[in-house]
């Protein structure tokens, strides 16, 4: 400690290593937090198409178009150590070769300090649903269900399904819209 | 510690920069009292606030406030003096020399 240098060298590593320590307390009041919340999910318009699809190996794929109602509140979920929350809708379903699907409709970003309480009419999905195949005619159930990824500060990202959904069956034919 | 350097290094900690052992440590008590205490009052405060950003601001100000506190040589911390021994004769420097060139010499073969 006689020199300058080595009494800064001391205080920065000091300092760093208390800000880590902090770092550490601030993931573990929040470790174990359940950051489930009730969604509801309404289905109002569904319709089929049976196109081409230029990424599968098959000339013609199923394409699903949705219009959904999403309704949540996920104030609880944020807390000192939430910096975003990376909300997706994604749809399951099985078909004759595949024994499970899921694929991602819609997603969405929300950040610390936006408006928390979601209430989206009419939406259309984001994303293409197409098929691997024409599995989605006639498919009795499809489930649609919101989920998250909280992004922390300091920790885990867990990923979480919220708890609600809903599921539609779907056309019997191509371009004939389903109303629920 | 005191063969390896010639005796006039020493003359150098008696200067204004630096600061004697005991009083070094005097200072790192100080510092590691104040983060410390920053620490703990940033830690609740962010808690309450339920923010992470105000805990690191308080514990960057009781970093700035111990960097003013300890860095600079304040005269507090020149309390105790150590009472060094007198300089050798001017022999017994040279025959300390001659060793530590002897040696240079061996390793730049």
């Amino acid at each position: 400690m006689n020199t300058v240098l080595s009494r800064a060298n001391s205080l920065f590593a000091f300092s760093l290593s208390v800000m880590a320590a902090l770092t550490f307390g601030c993931f573990i009041t929040t470790a174990f937090k359940d950051r489930r919340v009730p969604v509801d999910i309404h289905v109002s318009r569904v319709m089929l198409k049976n196109v081409d699809d230029f990424t599968g190996p098959r000339e013609r794929s199923d394409l699903g178009f949705i219009t959904f109602d999403l309704s949540a509140d996920i104030k609880p979920i944020f807390d000192w150590n939430v910096k975003q929350l990376f909300l997706y809708l994604s749809a399951e379903y099985t078909t004759k070769s595949n024994a499970l699907n899921q694929v991602v409709l819609w997603d969405k970003i929300v950040l610390r300090g936006e408006s928390t309480k979601l209430n989206l009419r009419d939406m259309k999905s984001k994303y293409f649903f197409f098929d691997d195949g024409n599995g989605l005619r006639a498919n009795k159930n499809i489930t649609l269900t919101l989920s998250w990824n909280v992004v922390p500060n300091a920790g885990i990202l867990p990923l979480v399904m919220g708890s609600g959904h809903m599921s539609v069956p779907f056309p019997e034919s191509y371009e004939t819209t389903k109303s629920y | 510690m005191i063969e390896y350097f010639p005796l006039s290094f020493y003359s150098l900690c008696l200067s204004s920069k630096m600061i004697n052992f005991a009083n070094g440590l005097l200072a790192e008590q100080i510092f590691q009292g104040i983060i410390l205490a920053s620490a703990v009052i940033g830690f609740a405060y962010g808690l309450i606030i339920e923010q992470f950003g105000w805990t690191v601001y308080i514990v960057l100000g009781g970093f700035a406030v111990s960097c003013l506190l300890t860095l600079p040589p304040w005269p507090m911390y020149r309390q105790n003096p150590l009472s060094w021994q007198p300089a050798l004769p001017e022999t017994t420097g040279e025959t300390l020399q001659k060793p530590q060139e002897n040696l240079k010499k061996k390793k730049h073969k």
